[in-house]
């Protein structure tokens, strides 16, 4: 260890209440920042997994609406997805169709029910059971017909895999009657990536959903999310612009543009990450900057006593400098798993927020936009040192030792 | 995810929304010769519409506007009559969706979906001195297709966004409480032993511990209060900036920051406590060193 670091440590060492409370206090504002660039860079990285989850790379929904954000449909889908499908630069194209089915005599009235082909669906994965039949498998002949709902479905309506129940579609609450039903069996349990975990939900073949619908949904879709061959963005785009151009009574939606959607939804986070963030690296830098201002002046007859023995303006200029890195650097190897923790808390604490994925976080560890903060606070604490270390570096030396000596 | 019944309205109210918005310039632009009716003909009965000021400012709509409204995309729908604007209460649960509103009458909206005589909801009221929940109940009892919930249970099941987002603010709130009283505390401590020599000089002339630690601790009551109202105002006039810029973001009339007493109070009270407590610990360690070794002798 270099006699300047021993100095620099001796010197902390010297005022440990003091130097426990700046690492305390810089451990806190390095948790913050962490956990505002963690909120800031989180939702988005989230967000594009989620979407990414099964490699679907577009979202084709009705003109000028989102994917599931209105009641709208596609009507006419099965030549558009069979116009995708021809499509050489389209590897796969998963058409869903979502609406609420009710159950009658059961705990909870209706059920969000999910239209898709097993075989390409890319809206849950199976975790327990089997899965429900694709169209080529003889669907409509299964009797009763095979569903895969989510945890919360067996748990709201008490039932387990295996157990049959009716859906119907079409009520007439005057009558009391629903004008076609389907008696199905609980034939797996899924989980489901875009439903809410408080959602129960159920996934049935798109054609069955259809049928149940009636004659007016026989043709019609929801959303369906297309795969491109090649993953790069430009051939994604070339996809969607192919789209946009041949398929007029449709959107077209790239995961990128999805995303924007969404940030600009949730842009109330980010502002208030960036603010909170800067308010963290100004304390961090405050709290160094006042440490070292007030150590300085404390030692000025020490220094002044360095200077004299022939110690250089810049080793007093280093060894200050250095005290305020010792300082930011513990502080922010504190904040570091005092951030992770408080990430973690906030975490649960948003993902309460009702209509989100179960599987989305608004705080996620990115290593490279972690380090770039801590090391920007780093730096800010450092040279928040670099004027009082001036300071000491220009001490006139003998009036600075004549005061020490008379006081 | 709402409820598909409690999405209907809304959703068809912004699917014809859009659908109005292109078409109102044109027709508009029209005036009243291409509309007005042919001799013998009874004029044509455009129903009247409200919709929002934000559409309306979008849009350039004002009452007596003619636009166009259809349930899907691409029909050609109604020629209706802006009747109103309206404006849109602050409801946080909308502030980031950038939709537009409008309103029609309830026949009107049930014929441009097809709906015949479908409603997603409606309100029930019952009489004085009847129980809610005895309503409910026999609601529920005979419902088939529906169910009855009481208006309280609705609004804490809606309010459930803003429950989390309070629930994240006071941890955050949590947070920068604790960096702030730790950079108080420093800074308490760090003025109060800068001044070593100062108590060393006051000891040996004689004046009591007592009356030392009771100046020091006044001093930081009033650095700390003095240091509250201060930050109140530069909390205060960022409130201003804040609501400036996010209303104009969200052109809402939603307040987003707001220094209200409790909290001016809050924070002076934490400062004050935090600055004595401070002040009281840095002076009993001073008092306690003998002056000498205080003045480096």
């Amino acid at each position: 260890m270099s006699m300047r670091t021993t100095l620099a440590l001796a010197t902390l060492r010297r005022h440990p209440a003091r130097t426990v409370l700046a690492v305390l206090g810089i451990a806190v504002a390095a948790a913050l920042l962490l956990d505002m660039v963690m909120l800031a860079t989180g939702m988005r990285e989230s967000f594009r997994s989620l979407l990414l989850t099964r490699g679907y790379q577009l979202r084709v929904s009705p003109k000028g609406t989102l994917p599931f954000d209105s009641e709208a449909t596609i009507d006419g889908a099965t030549a558009i997805v069979e116009a995708l499908r021809a499509n050489p630069d389209i590897k796969a194209v998963s058409p869903s169709l979502g609406t609420t089915l009710a159950l009658p005599s059961q705990a909870f009235p209706s059920v969000f029910t999910l239209g898709l082909e097993a075989d390409v669906q890319g809206d849950y994965v199976l975790e327990a059971g089997r899965d429900m039949p694709g169209p080529r498998n003889g669907a409509a002949a299964a009797i009763p017909l095979p569903a895969v709902v989510n945890r919360m479905f067996l748990v709201r309506s008490g039932r387990k895999l295996g157990d049959t129940l009716t859906v119907a579609a079409g009520i007439d609450a005057q009558l009391r009657t629903t004008a076609r039903s389907r008696v199905v069996v609980l034939a797996g349990e899924g989980r489901f990536f875009y439903v809410p975990a408080e959602t129960p939900v159920m996934a049935l073949p798109l054609q069955e959903v259809r049928t149940l619908l009636g004659a007016e949904y026989r043709d019609r879709i929801s959303l369906a999310m297309a795969e491109s061959r090649k993953g790069d963005s430009v051939s994604v785009e070339a996809v969607r612009s192919w789209i946009a151009a041949s398929q007029p009574r449709v959107t077209a939606i790239s995961t990128e543009t999805a995303i924007r959607q969404v940030e600009e939804r949730l842009s109330y986070f980010r502002q208030l990450a960036f603010v909170l963030g800067a308010i963290s690296l100004g304390i961090g830098f405050l709290l160094v900057a006042t440490l070292v201002t007030l150590s300085v002046n404390e030692r000025r007859g020490e220094i002044a006593v360095l200077r004299a023995i022939g110690t250089q303006k810049g080793g007093v200029l280093r060894q200050v400098f250095l005290e305020g890195f010792l300082l930011s650097s513990a502080g922010i190897a504190g904040g570091l798993l005092l951030g992770l923790v408080t990430a973690r808390w906030l975490n649960g604490i948003l993902r309460d927020f009702p209509g989100l994925p179960a599987a989305f976080d608004f705080f996620l560890w990115s290593p490279e936009a972690a380090w770039q903060s801590l090391a920007l606070l780093l730096i800010s604490g450092t040279l928040a040192g670099l004027l009082p270390a001036w300071r000491a570096a220009s001490i006139p030396i003998v009036r600075s030792l004549r005061e020490d000596a008379v006081g | 995810m709402e409820s598909i019944p409690v999405r209907l309205i809304r959703m068809a109210a912004v699917v014809v929304a859009l659908a109005a918005a292109p078409l109102s310039a044109p027709l508009a632009a029209q005036g009243d010769t291409a509309l007005s009716p042919t001799y013998g003909r009874t004029p044509p009965a455009y129903r009247g519409i409200a919709i929002d000021a934000r559409m309306a400012e979008d849009f350039g709509l004002r009452p007596g506007s003619l636009a166009r409204l259809s349930g899907k995309p691409g029909e050609t729908g109604d020629t209706v009559r802006i009747a109103a604007v309206f404006e849109r209460k602050a409801d946080p649960a909308e502030v980031a969706r950038r939709e537009y509103r409008i309103r029609t009458h309830l026949d009107h909206l049930q014929g441009l979906l097809g709906l015949d005589d479908r409603v997603d909801r409606f309100a029930v009221g019952v009489p004085d001195g009847v129980p809610v929940d005895s309503a409910v109940a026999r609601i529920n009892h005979v419902a088939f297709g529906f169910r009855a919930h009481k208006s309280a249970d609705v609004a804490v099941q809606s309010s459930r966004t803003f429950r989390v987002v309070e629930r994240f603010h006071r941890a955050i709130g949590l947070i920068t409480v604790v960096a702030s009283a730790v950079f108080l505390l420093c800074l308490l401590l760090l003025s109060v032993e800068e001044r070593r020599r100062d108590i060393a000089a006051l000891r040996l002339m004689g004046i009591a511990q007592g009356t030392i630690i009771r100046s020091i601790v006044i001093e930081a009551a009033v650095v700390s209060v003095i240091g509250s109202v201060i930050g109140a105002g530069i909390g205060w006039v960022s409130s201003l900036i804040v609501n400036a810029h996010f209303q104009q973001v969200y052109r809402t009339p939603l307040l987003f920051a707001l220094l209200t007493p409790e909290i001016f109070a809050f924070a002076t009270l934490t400062s004050l406590v935090l600055g004595i407590g401070a002040g009281a610990a840095a002076a009993w360690r001073l008092v306690r060193t003998p002056p000498l070794t205080l003045l480096g002798r």
